[in-house]
Parts: structure tokens; sequence; C-alpha cells
């Protein structure tokens, strides 16, 4: 399985980012090859307007499975991300990466 | 650190005076952070004493470069918005009806239209005279709040109470159920609704409360004006009942409200009985809340 996080660094140990579409961070941790891969998303907080939609493009170019993020998208990127699959869990806006996938493992995280 | 964001869906409900109440009785524990940018008005009542200002980009304006248009007219007919007129045989750019898609910049054969920042105001951090720190910021004439605006001002408020080991972030939420309202609530811990007993007041309510369920994040609401009409106050109260929102005060229709706002105080500081007790117990409530 392919978890994406919304983050603010490129670490297991670094700080979940609680939003969605201004993260600063998304990593992509594959289960199967234990491969961990990190893209900057910065650019997409210079957007004035629908970073979330921007986001979930971003997203669909690494085929995630399950997004784990802090509030969870807004209407626009919900929806999109939904339309490819995609399911979010919310909550963990206050974790580390690492938190974050055992809250998930665990199932303690909201489905959005 | 706690991040509270005040919101109100409909305008005229009292959300900056209890906003910025709220930010009195937090004194110095508090980071303010104005994501009302819009109609900003807060810092009437805070008198914020500006120490760093910087400017602000925000969106972009397409630009024609006339001595590279052979004037083929093709990004005046892509343009939805028609904003690029031509005049005395020449193309340009009406700034004020410029979306900044860009469609214009990509159909034109000489790459003569550039997309270019738009510098929209300025941003502040100030501390005000109770002792809050406060993030604000003011737009220059004709440009809009943006989700980057806000989400700028919520950083900064948040590095700074990090840095300054804050208690509270009080956010003056943006108004409506836009991009800006959405980047006023990410990254909160709770909402204080505010709302008033009208047709109005409650639709937006429960338009507003939509995104805040969809965030989960937990929410409280103040009735304010609640006196005024009983019937839709009650009706209010079923909706928090059902939606399990805190019903956290009613506050009865008091000119000292008013007062208070045209002599550039919070109500806490103007007034001396009911309004201020009650706007106290609820800060205390919020407080018990979040922590």
């Amino acid at each position: 399985m392919k978890i994406a996080f919304t983050t603010q660094g490129t670490e297991w140990d670094s700080k979940m980012d609680p939003r969605f579409g201004r993260a600063a961070w998304i990593l992509v941790y594959d289960e199967d090859t234990d491969k961990f891969s990190s893209i900057d998303n910065s650019d997409v907080a210079g957007e004035a307007h629908g970073a979330g939609p921007r986001t979930a493009q971003r997203l669909f170019e690494f085929q995630p499975d399950v997004l784990i993020t802090g509030n969870g998208p807004g209407g626009n990127a919900g929806t999109a991300l939904k339309e490819a699959g995609i399911v979010s869990y919310i909550g963990a806006g206050d974790m580390t990466v690492k938190e974050a996938f055992s809250a998930f493992k665990n199932n303690s995280l909201k489905k959005a | 650190m706690k991040e509270i964001v005040v919101i109100s869906g409909k305008g005229g409900t009292g959300k900056t005076s209890i906003t910025a109440s709220f930010a009195y009785l937090g004194g110095k524990d508090v980071v303010v952070a104005d994501c009302d940018v819009d109609a900003a008005d807060m810092h009437l009542l805070m008198e914020p004493k500006k120490s760093t200002a910087e400017d602000f980009y925000s969106g972009v304006l397409a630009e024609i470069d006339q001595n590279l248009c052979v004037k083929c007219g093709k990004c005046s007919e892509v343009c939805r918005w028609n904003a690029i007129p031509c005049k005395n045989d020449e193309y340009t750019v009406n700034p004020l009806d410029c979306e900044g898609c860009g469609y214009c910049a990509r159909v034109c054969p000489m790459e003569a239209i550039s997309m270019n920042e738009q510098n929209v105001g300025e941003w502040f951090i100030s501390e005000t005279r109770v002792n809050n720190t406060m993030i604000h910021a003011r737009l220059g004439i004709g440009s809009e709040n943006s989700g980057k605006l806000v989400a700028h001002v919520k950083n900064k408020a948040k590095m700074l109470a990090l840095e300054t080991k804050k208690d509270f972030i009080i956010v003056d939420g943006s108004p409506g159920i836009g991009c800006p309202v959405v980047s006023s609530l990410s990254g909160a811990h709770f909402v204080v609704l505010v709302t008033e007993p009208t047709v109005a007041g409650l639709h937006d309510l429960r338009r507003v409360y939509q995104l805040v369920n969809k965030f989960q994040i937990p929410a409280g609401c103040i009735i304010n004006k609640a006196d005024l009409n009983n019937e839709v106050s009650d009706e209010i109260k079923e909706f928090l009942d059902e939606e399990k929102i805190v019903h956290l005060a009613d506050l009865p229709y008091d000119e000292n409200f008013t007062k208070a706002m045209t002599l550039g105080k919070t109500i806490v500081e103007y007034d001396k009985s009911k309004l201020r007790e009650t706007l106290t117990d609820t800060w205390n409530e919020i407080k018990r809340i979040v922590m």
C-alpha cells in the first residue's frame, strides 16, 4: 500500500502539516518496497486560490491508496481525491509522521 | 499552543467585537491573527503599534509588451473577462477586469504577454495596546483577500506563538465559505461560531458549519443578540443540539456593544456588568475546552 502524508519536513520524525492544500511537503511511503519519497509542495503555497485542487493534482501522479493529513482536504480537493479513489484520514495534524503512521495502523485516525 | 478561530458566516453578528474581547482577556498569552483581511477592522479596537511591515504579493495579472505585439487580437478573443480591449489600435490589459488566468499569454504567437505577480498590500507584526502580539494585513484598493494571504498571516502567528511560548492564537476568521475561510480553519483546534437569531444568521451558520464539520474541528457557538428573536434563537439551539456543537453563550442585545465600538474599546473594557461577565465566563470555558 502507498501512503501519502502532508508534512512540514522530509523525515519520519518531521512534524505533520495540518494543512492539505498548502502543506509544505508531501511524503509518500510505499509499504511494499519500503521506499520513502518526498515532494516539495512549497510552490502551491504561492497560489492565491485553489491550493487544494493543485495539491490533489500532484498527489495523483504518485497514485497513493491513502492520504493522511490534519484537518483534511476542503470541498473541491475532497471530491477530486474521492474520484481518484484515494481514501483520506484526518486528525494527524499535531503528530510526527511516524506517530501518524502508527496511528493509522492502529485504526485510530478518522476517515474524512 | 492552541489555535482558536472565530467565524460567523454572516456579517454583522459581532464576530470581531467578540474576538477583540477574547484578545483583551487573553492579554499577553495571546497572538492575534486578523484573517478577515477584506474588511479588516480589528485594528480599530486593538490599536496595534506596527513594528514590522512587509509587502505581500499574490495573484498574477497579464501585461502586454507593445514592442512585441503584432496586434493579431487573439488574446482579446479568448479573454473570458473581456479584459483586453483594443483602443487606438493598441491591445492593453485592463487590470481591474483581468483575473490572471493566463489564457492570453498561452495563445499569444509572439510571446508578448507576461503574467506578473501583483503587490496586493502589506502585512504587519504589531503589539496591541492590550499586550497581544498581532499579525494583520492591509490590502490595496481593488485587491482581494486570498487563501494565500490568510495562510501567510496564520503561519506567521503560529511561528511567533511558538517562539515566544504563547498559549493561544486567536484568529478573526474570514467571511463566507470560500478559499480564505478554508485557509482560516486549517490547523485550528477549536472554532467559535458567532451567530444572531435571524433567518440569514441561521442559514449562514448551517452553511459554514458544514465546512467546520468536514474538517472535524470541535466547535462552540455564541448567539449574539439572542433576545431579539426568541423563535429563531430556539431554532439555532435545536441545530446546535443536533450537531453536538457546544452552546457557549447567549448574549443579550445591548447598546453597550455599539458604544464600546464607537469609543474604540473592547466590550469587556467598556461594559461593567452582564456582557463583561458572560464574555469572561465564555473565554474561560473556551480555554477549559481546548487545554
